[in-house]
């Protein structure tokens, strides 16, 4: 596997805030990569960086072995789709389409059938001549994409392209995207402060926080084995154990998490302990719980299974038993 | 009771709350009255006269229609009056588009709050000073003897000076007497009316556009050309339309710098306030109006209208 | 339904203005008796002409016309004769004007001023008896005004250029010449932008070209009129720029290095009050001139505190002060002694002795001001002036 993106000690600040702090990363060819984090995290400037937008203060960006960083965005093999789209008002969608290929010189007629077809990829080609103004939000996040992608990019960049989408929407485009990304086989570099949506999408994903990356990995060991505090939290619930309860259950005082669907109510298990149910709230595919454990808020989530309905009825305020195995107990840095 | 007695005012309030059109209607009766009467009115009475014509004997003027008087407008000198003034009122319209658009640039992308305010309010302060004022400074700036020549001799450049003086269209005895100097004045005081519709129209440009157009491989040039020109058309149209009528219209700046060539300003006065020949200065009037009504409809064309 | 209302509008707006303007003539005579003032007078006047000691309180000849009579003054300055026309002719509000030649048989041809009788101007005698029927105000037999101040339109130069020698001749700004300072006076001289100026082109060729035969200078027959427009548009390519304000002349003398021109005394004063090298003569041909009488309107709201003006702007003391302050000659010679703003040399400095040397503006008509029948009229002058400046 070739390297497509590689951050090498890269640092940027703006004014008094570092907002990328001597980064080091390395995104392999053909990956959707995702950048997931808080708002001010650094996710977007990295992103930036890559494109040419800004330039380091200091270490290197390397786009397939070359050294990138002093080069202008319009010089780099990267594309990008941006968070407000920015299609050009005064152009077709065609015309917007085709801009890339026009400013490099490539012929009209040929122009004109990788505009046919990249509209097709994103099923718009019954749109190519009405203007950015006439589209819905869904349909101008797809002419942004097939603007890029017909340049046949090494690396495509998204900056939180479906932000401004309905959540059904959201969940389709996600979906799309996916399969794009597959059918054309390149590099994605996707950023977003949903964690589902990195979970859904991602072959991997770097967790931003105050300019430095916490963790990468896939989703399921961000999601299975977050490495601190800061990634549990961010990525899906966790409920956190310190020393106090830590010594008690695990016999050492090292922190930890557990996920809550790894938690059971009402048996004992190998981790347990007793509390009152403060709240109770059915979601449909699971039920969440919240129970207070001298004095911690513990969230349980359990699947709404037909035995798991039968066999128990809790209610707010019973005293109940929770428990989960050693095994689910994730140790935090 | 359910409801309460309102006032006279609150019923005549509530009375014009629907009745939106009439509301509009009254709002727009004292000035669209004054525009149809006395503007209206006025170009309309120009118009009639200038198909009257002035009576050879009596001097006075001889109401019956006739294009006698339109006849004498299309003479070889009135012509060249007229030429004169459009070419000028062009070139000072380009000049401007070209020393205002990198000013206005400037001022909208790179520059933010304070920097911002003090940049903006030194293109308009010279707007508080007097207009006369301003065109007699300049009066004594490019006199032979003055600071623009003073500053040619310092640089051992006077014979530089001497030759753009000596050009056949523009030049003059010295700058102050030269069309040269009378641009440089005209550019000068209309500059602040280009530069601040086309710095509103560069800071309605979202900054994303631009990045996309590098994004996608255009070069800085590139993105001017395709993008960032056509965008802010609108804006250069609408300053264009102030420097363009503003040039066309003056007839304070001839008089006091150039070499004395009238512009159509000049010539209406000439005509009717010294000879007392109102048909042909009603005549000579219509045509800034033409001009200017062809050139909006062109600057609407480009959006101008929407950029005001 | 609303573009009908509009186009009536306008329509209406256009018949209404169109059918304006235009006014009779009066036909009564002039009063014949001073009775009573008014209490207040408007006089129409050139900047200057009328002060009251705000400007210098040396210079106020109106204070004790207002103690005297009861008459309070008021002033509308007026930048140019046409200016003054135009007042005369829109308004009834204005009393009196002290219109130049180049005005005043247009307001008389028009029906605007009223002829004055001199019986009622106790000082009618003491105006200087070459004024007392000049052409431009006395027409038919009948007066139209009192004279008030004249003066030439002097050849001022500039003393550097000439060295001692004071230039002889019109031609140092008519035609191309190398001035005694061995430079070309191409860009180097002015003119005066008025179209009543072909009069000085005319009055250049009375002596250049007495095959021309011209002999007063606002009568021109076609051939003698094309003749001095040849003359001008020879000479637009030696001016650098036309002068109009005398202001912006005395600045360009200053700083722009010219020459010579046509001008007024008042700024010759100006100039050598400030320093600068310049002096003015009258070259051989004579000049063109101006002198200004005090008309009244033919319909005066204050007649007879116009009247009592008209006396009092005979005094002598008012003419002294005025000429010193305007650097004009007075209309009263008996006003060149004793006046101490004026000097001893003050009418002589000012030009009194020129008179005969002067061809007085007046406005040139189709009927060679009543003398004949194919003379060209002003407003042509005006067309063609125009044009020459333009270059054609």
């Amino acid at each position: 596997m070739s390297v497509a993106v590689e951050f090498n000690q890269v640092s940027k600040a703006f004014g008094t805030v570092k907002a990328a702090d001597s980064v080091n990363l390395i995104i392999e060819d053909g990956e959707f990569f995702s950048m997931l984090g808080p708002s001010g995290s650094g996710k977007t400037t990295c992103l930036r960086l890559v494109a040419g937008f800004e330039t380091p203060d200091s270490g290197h960006i390397l786009l397939h072995g070359v050294d990138v960083s002093s080069l202008p965005p319009h010089a780099r093999d990267v594309n990008t789709v941006f968070q407000d789209y920015a299609l050009f008002p005064h152009m077709s969608v065609a015309e917007n389409v085709e801009y890339g290929l026009k400013v490099k010189g490539v012929a009209p007629a040929e122009r004109r059938t990788k505009v046919a077809d990249a509209l097709a990829l994103v099923h718009l080609d019954s749109h190519a001549e009405r203007r950015p103004s006439q589209l819905s939000g869904g349909q101008r996040q797809r002419v942004a994409l097939a603007r890029a992608l017909i340049n046949e990019p090494s690396v495509l960049l998204l900056d939180e392209p479906l932000g401004a989408l309905d959540l059904k929407l959201r969940q389709t485009m996600q979906t799309e995207l996916k399969n794009i990304q597959r059918q054309v086989g390149i590099t994605f570099i996707f950023v977003t402060h949903d964690q589902e949506e990195a979970l859904t999408m991602s072959d991997r994903i770097a967790v931003f926080n105050n300019g430095q990356i916490e963790q990468i990995g896939t989703p399921s060991e961000i999601y299975e084995s977050p490495r601190n505090l800061f990634v549990a939290e961010f990525v899906g619930t966790s409920n956190v154990f310190d020393s106090g309860l830590a010594e008690q259950l695990l016999g050492s005082r090292d922190r930890f998490t557990v996920r809550p669907e790894k938690i059971r109510l009402g048996v004992a298990g190998e981790c347990t302990v007793t509390g009152t149910i403060t709240d109770l709230v059915y979601l449909g595919m699971y039920t969440r719980y919240r129970i207070d454990v001298q004095g911690i808020q513990l969230t349980v989530a359990e699947q709404n299974t037909e035995s798991r309905l039968a066999m128990s009825s809790h209610a707010v305020g019973d005293e109940v038993q929770a428990s989960w195995s050693k095994e689910s107990c994730r140790l935090l840095a | 009771m359910p409801f309460r007695e309102f006032s006279l005012i609150r019923r005549l309030s509530t009375y014009f709350y629907t009745r939106r059109r009439l509301r509009l209607a009254l709002l727009l009766a004292l000035p669209v009255g004054w525009l149809v009467v006395v503007y209206g009115g006025s170009l309309g009475s120009l118009l009639l006269n200038s198909f009257f014509r002035i009576d050879s004997f009596s001097g006075t003027i001889d109401r019956t229609p006739t294009l006698e008087t339109w006849r004498q407008v299309f003479t070889d000198a009135n012509m060249a009056v007229a030429g004169r003034t459009i070419g000028m009122a062009t070139a000072v319209t380009i000049a401007s588009v070209l020393i205002g658009f990198p000013l206005a640039y400037r001022i909208a992308r790179f520059t933010s709050g304070r920097a911002k305010t003090a940049l903006v309010l030194a293109v308009l302060i010279p707007l508080w000073s007097s207009y006369l004022v301003r065109v007699y400074a300049w009066k004594l700036l490019l006199a032979s003897e003055g600071v623009a020549a003073w500053f040619f001799n310092v640089f051992g450049a006077s014979s530089v000076l001497g030759w753009i003086l000596s050009l056949p269209l523009i030049g003059g005895p010295s700058l102050s007497t030269s069309s040269l100097g009378q641009f440089l004045v005209f550019t000068y005081i209309w500059l602040p009316y280009m530069v601040l519709p086309m710095q509103a129209a560069v800071e309605r440009l979202p900054e994303s556009l631009l990045e996309a157009s590098a994004d996608l491989g255009a070069s800085p040039a590139t993105t001017f050309r395709r993008i960032t020109w056509p965008l802010i058309l609108p804006g250069v149209a609408a300053g264009s339309i102030f420097t363009f009528s503003l040039t066309l219209g003056d007839y304070i700046i001839p008089t006091i710098i150039g070499n004395s060539s009238p512009f159509i300003g000049l010539a209406i006065y000439s005509q009717q306030g010294v000879a007392g020949n109102l048909p042909l200065a009603a005549a000579l009037a219509i045509i800034p109006v033409v001009v200017m009504g062809l050139y909006l409809t062109g600057a609407r064309k480009l959006g101008a209208f929407e950029a005001l | 339904m609303h573009k009908r209302g509009i186009s009536m509008a306008i329509v209406t707006a256009i018949v209404l203005a169109a059918c304006g303007g235009g006014g009779e003539a009066d036909q009564a005579g002039p009063i014949t008796k001073v009775g009573d003032g008014e209490g207040t007078v408007v006089i129409v006047a050139w900047a200057g002409y009328i002060e009251d000691g705000t400007t210098d309180p040396a210079y106020d000849w109106v204070t004790g016309f207002e103690e005297s009579t009861g008459c309070q003054v008021e002033v509308k300055t007026a930048g140019t004769s046409d200016e003054m026309v135009a007042l005369m002719t829109e308004s009834k509000d204005f009393d009196l004007v002290t219109a130049s030649g180049d005005a005043s048989l247009r307001l008389i041809a028009g029906g605007t001023v009223q002829e004055v009788n001199t019986d009622l101007i106790p000082s009618w005698n003491t105006v200087d008896s070459r004024l007392q029927e000049a052409p431009w105000h006395f027409v038919d037999g009948k007066h139209y005004g009192t004279p008030y101040q004249w003066g030439a339109n002097v050849l001022m130069y500039n003393t550097d250029v000439f060295g001692t020698d004071a230039p002889t001749s019109w031609n140092v700004v008519f035609e191309e010449t190398t001035l005694p300072d061995g430079a070309s006076n191409a860009g180097r001289v002015q003119a005066y932008d008025g179209p009543i100026y072909v009069a000085d082109a005319a009055l250049y060729l009375k002596t250049a070209r007495p095959d021309l035969g011209i002999t007063d200078p606002y009568q021109l027959n076609e051939e003698q009129y094309q003749a001095s427009l040849e003359l001008l548009r020879a000479q637009r390519k030696l001016v650098g720029r036309y002068w109009h304000d005398a202001f912006v002349q005395i600045e360009d003398f200053t700083n722009e290095g010219v020459a010579a021109s046509s001008s007024w005394p008042f700024q010759v004063n100006i100039l050598a009050f400030d320093g600068q090298p310049i002096a003015s003569t009258i070259p051989v041909e004579g000049a063109t001139g101006w002198a200004d009488t005090t008309m009244m309107h033919k319909d005066a709201p204050h007649p007879n505190c116009a009247y009592k003006w008209l006396d009092w702007s005979l005094n002598p003391a008012l003419q002294g002060d005025l000429a010193a302050w305007f650097g004009s000659v007075p209309s009263v010679p008996s006003a060149c002694d004793g006046n101490d703003l004026l000097g001893a040399d003050g009418c002589k400095t000012n030009g009194i002795e020129n008179f005969d040397q002067i061809s007085f503006w007046k406005t040139p008509t189709e009927d060679c001001n009543g003398t004949g029948t194919d003379c060209v009229p002003y407003r042509r002058w005006v067309t063609d002036y125009l044009a020459v400046i333009g270059g054609r």
